[in-house]
């Protein structure tokens, strides 16, 4: 038969558990705006019972530990879908600085084609003039520099991304080894079968922002979490991580290598830095390919029928543009040839009054260039392609930011920390902690009585 | 049910949302525009490229008729200045004609026609902006001058080259007319029957004074008959502007429908984005503050 002394026994570890559940909810309400953390519960048990005759006793309450609440797959998820949208908000960030050189139909390449033919379409109503004849060599000039232009725009842009490769790396690398520390404590912890609590929540934390930079894919092992890249390149693999590298190729631009030196940059698709590397490698240099085939088709048909011609003093039409048979670097050295207004070949008969040659010149504005599209369409091809990359890379943000917001959402509801709950939590406790207490001052007084008793006695 | 217990992401996430629509809206009320970079809508601003093009080219042709229209009047002007030098002429020559003249009238005839050959001379010389209307295609120098020791008095040191100018897609228009063909064709040549007048005064006989005036009169027809070309021309020039003119207004708004904001919907937008927004604070200010602890004492 327990006595007035297992009574008190029981009423203080009834004290003790919760005092020790409270603590959780203290620290739930203090973490309750910490990114990554999950709440806590306590985890009370019942204490062993002890066996009298035939009678079983309760003899209290042990808080075993404190658990954290998480789900790992929905974790998994959210590291997925943050690739994506690191991915895609790196992509629309700089598609949104290159379709603005594109935005304006009367200016930039577009606009400088049309007003060049504007002004041989002017010459032809007077060929000896002078100031036209000027105006056609100006409106040339114009149409190298919004060339130029377009070049530069898109290299600044270029070297921009190619900048902030190393940066990046720096970045993963930073917490690639914050992760493999975090790890190995909670392989540790796990392997003595305890919760890691916020440990976990630190390094699950941790992979959340490398996954914003990174693809990155996660296995379970003994050891801990196993991390490499969307292609099997190792980052973390139990406490010890694999740094990146960054440096230059043959071409001049940054490049990335794993650990073991290989050159993984084209296997690298999500995260910042596959956006970055898929815009830098991939959608600029369309844009280019684009910019110089129009360059030199438009330049070397414009040549021919140019030569066909004859200048102010009858002499046969040279080149009015540099020639520009390969379209490498064609849209950067795209020029005006002359710089003679005389020079240009506007007469078909050798006589400086005739037009005859503007009138093929011109043509040129609707002819088909050896892409099968007339340069103001190849113009407007890439417009499109610039708009659509743009548009689908938007597309691509809207929906994994839903995702994004839906998983953490989901996560949320599982580990987020309410402050209801606790609230709730923290009068379930403190009532049953009076109730220990006034257990322990019951047991005091009767205590007082046995004593009186003896006193009496 | 365990629900996510912190809203303020999601509150936050309807609030930036709500205020984007409104930003949309808002700006494409300012700008008139719904189309404001490619990624809006890339057809519609892969097809303005096009619009503008087709809209540049639309002022460059009006631009080219109102210079064409001036070079055009000019040379008819010229034309009808010939046809009155011309009758004059021809009505010297009749005089010139009647056997009855003394030396001394018939001289006073010559120097009179050799007055309207140089001014005939002056008129297939006109020129605008140094550029010599009747030259045929050598425009920068004058054409024609006096030559006693040629058959027709004169030399013209022109060709017989045409220009053409593209006035509108589709239409391609002759601009001028070469002297070879205006003053010294076979069907009437101006120059010829001048200088055979002349010399029919000084030393022929009446006939053939008649006859040099004869050739002189189907020149006469002749050049009148080419003022029509000058007409012909001038007046599809003016047609042109018009149906021009119309295509500017056609183009303007078909860029608008590409990339035009209707204002009307974007002014509903607008007042649904607000009325959104508005929901959406009311309904943070509700919740954001609501907690168990309010009802705690």
């Amino acid at each position: 038969m327990p006595g007035l002394n297992t009574s008190l026994s029981i009423a203080v570890q009834a004290l003790q558990a919760e005092q020790g559940a409270l603590s959780v909810t203290a620290n739930n309400i203090s973490n309750v705006n910490t990114p990554g953390y999950s709440r806590q519960v306590a985890i009370l048990n019942e204490a062993p019972t002890f066996q009298e005759n035939t009678t079983t006793f309760g003899s209290g309450v042990t808080l075993d530990q404190f658990q954290s609440v998480r789900d790992q797959l929905l974790q998994l998820r959210l590291y997925e879908e943050t690739q994506q949208q690191g991915n895609s908000q790196t992509q629309l960030n700089s598609l949104n600085q290159i379709e603005g050189m594109f935005s304006d139909p009367a200016q930039g390449v577009g606009g400088a084609l049309s007003a060049f033919f504007n002004s041989l379409s002017q010459l032809s109503t007077n060929p000896t003039d002078a100031n036209a004849r000027q105006q056609v060599l100006t409106a040339g000039n114009n149409l190298a520099n919004s060339f130029h232009q377009a070049v530069s725009g898109l290299g600044t842009i270029q070297s921009g991304l190619d900048q902030s490769v190393p940066q990046t790396v720096d970045q993963i690398n930073r917490l690639t080894t914050q992760i493999a520390a975090l790890n190995g404590q909670v392989a540790q912890m796990q392997g003595l079968g305890k919760d890691p609590g916020s440990t976990q929540d630190q390094r699950d934390e941790l992979i959340r922002q490398l996954s914003a930079l990174v693809n990155v894919s996660v296995t379970q092992t003994e050891h801990g979490l196993t991390l490499t890249t969307g292609n099997g390149v190792p980052l973390v693999v139990a406490n010890q991580s694999f740094a990146l590298q960054s440096g230059t190729n043959s071409s001049n631009v940054q490049d990335v290598f794993s650990a073991q030196g290989q050159d993984i940059t084209s296997q690298i698709q999500g995260g910042q830095l596959g956006g970055t590397l898929q815009i830098r490698d991939q959608v600029i240099p369309q844009v280019f390919t684009q910019l110089n085939n129009l360059a030199s088709q438009f330049a070397t048909s414009f040549n021919t029928q140019h030569q066909a011609g004859f200048d102010a003093a009858g002499n046969a039409g040279q080149n009015f543009f540099n020639p520009l048979a390969s379209p490498t670097n064609a849209a950067a050295n795209f020029g005006v040839a002359i710089t003679d207004p005389s020079l240009i070949a506007a007469s078909s008969d050798g006589s400086a009054g005739s037009n005859g040659n503007l009138a093929p010149l011109l043509a040129i504005r609707d002819q088909q260039l050896p892409s099968g599209a007339s340069p103001m369409n190849m113009y407007s091809n890439l417009v499109l392609q610039v708009g659509n990359f743009g548009a689908n890379a938007q597309a691509d943000v809207n929906a994994s930011n839903l995702s994004v917001q839906q998983i953490t959402d989901q996560r949320s509801a599982v580990s987020g920390v309410s402050l209801d709950e606790e609230t709730t939590n923290m009068i379930r406790y403190q009532r049953a902690y009076e109730a220990g207490a006034r257990v322990v001052t019951t047991v005091d007084s009767m205590f007082d009585t046995l004593m009186a008793m003896g006193v009496l006695t | 049910m365990r629900v996510n217990p912190d809203m303020s992401a999601d509150v936050l996430a309807a609030i930036w949302n709500t205020q984007s629509q409104e930003d949309t809206a808002l700006q494409q009320m300012s700008t008139g525009k719904r189309v404001n970079t490619p990624s809006d809508d890339p057809l519609a601003a892969a097809q303005m490229v096009g619009n503008q093009d087709q809209s540049n080219r639309t002022d460059q042709y009006l631009q080219n008729i109102d210079t064409l229209t001036s070079q055009l009047q000019t040379a008819d002007g010229a034309l009808s200045s010939v046809v009155q030098q011309l009758t004059q002429a021809i009505t010297l020559g009749v005089q010139g004609t009647t056997g009855t003249l003394s030396a001394g009238n018939r001289q006073q005839i010559v120097q009179n026609l050799q007055g309207i050959q140089s001014q005939l001379v002056q008129l297939a010389n006109t020129s605008i902006g140094g550029s010599f209307l009747f030259a045929g295609t050598a425009t920068t120098a004058p054409p024609y001058a006096l030559d006693s020791s040629s058959p027709s008095g004169v030399t013209y040191s022109g060709n017989s080259g045409t220009n053409t100018v593209q006035a509108a897609d589709g239409l391609t228009l002759q601009t001028n007319l070469p002297g070879s063909q205006l003053f010294q064709n076979p069907g009437g040549d101006v120059f010829a029957a001048m200088q055979q007048l002349i010399t029919s005064l000084q030393t022929g006989t009446a006939t053939d004074a008649g006859n040099a005036t004869n050739q002189l009169r189907s020149a006469f027809d002749f050049i009148t008959g080419q003022r029509i070309f000058y007409g012909n021309a001038v007046n599809q020039l003016n047609s042109t502007q018009t149906f021009l003119q119309q295509e500017q207004v056609t183009l303007k708004s078909q860029a608008n429908t590409l990339v035009g904001a209707d204002l009307t919907k974007a002014a509903t937008d607008l007042t649904r984005a607000q009325t959104a927004h508005d929901a959406a604070l009311a309904a943070a200010a509700k919740i954001l503050p609501t907690s168990l602890l309010d009802y705690l004492k």
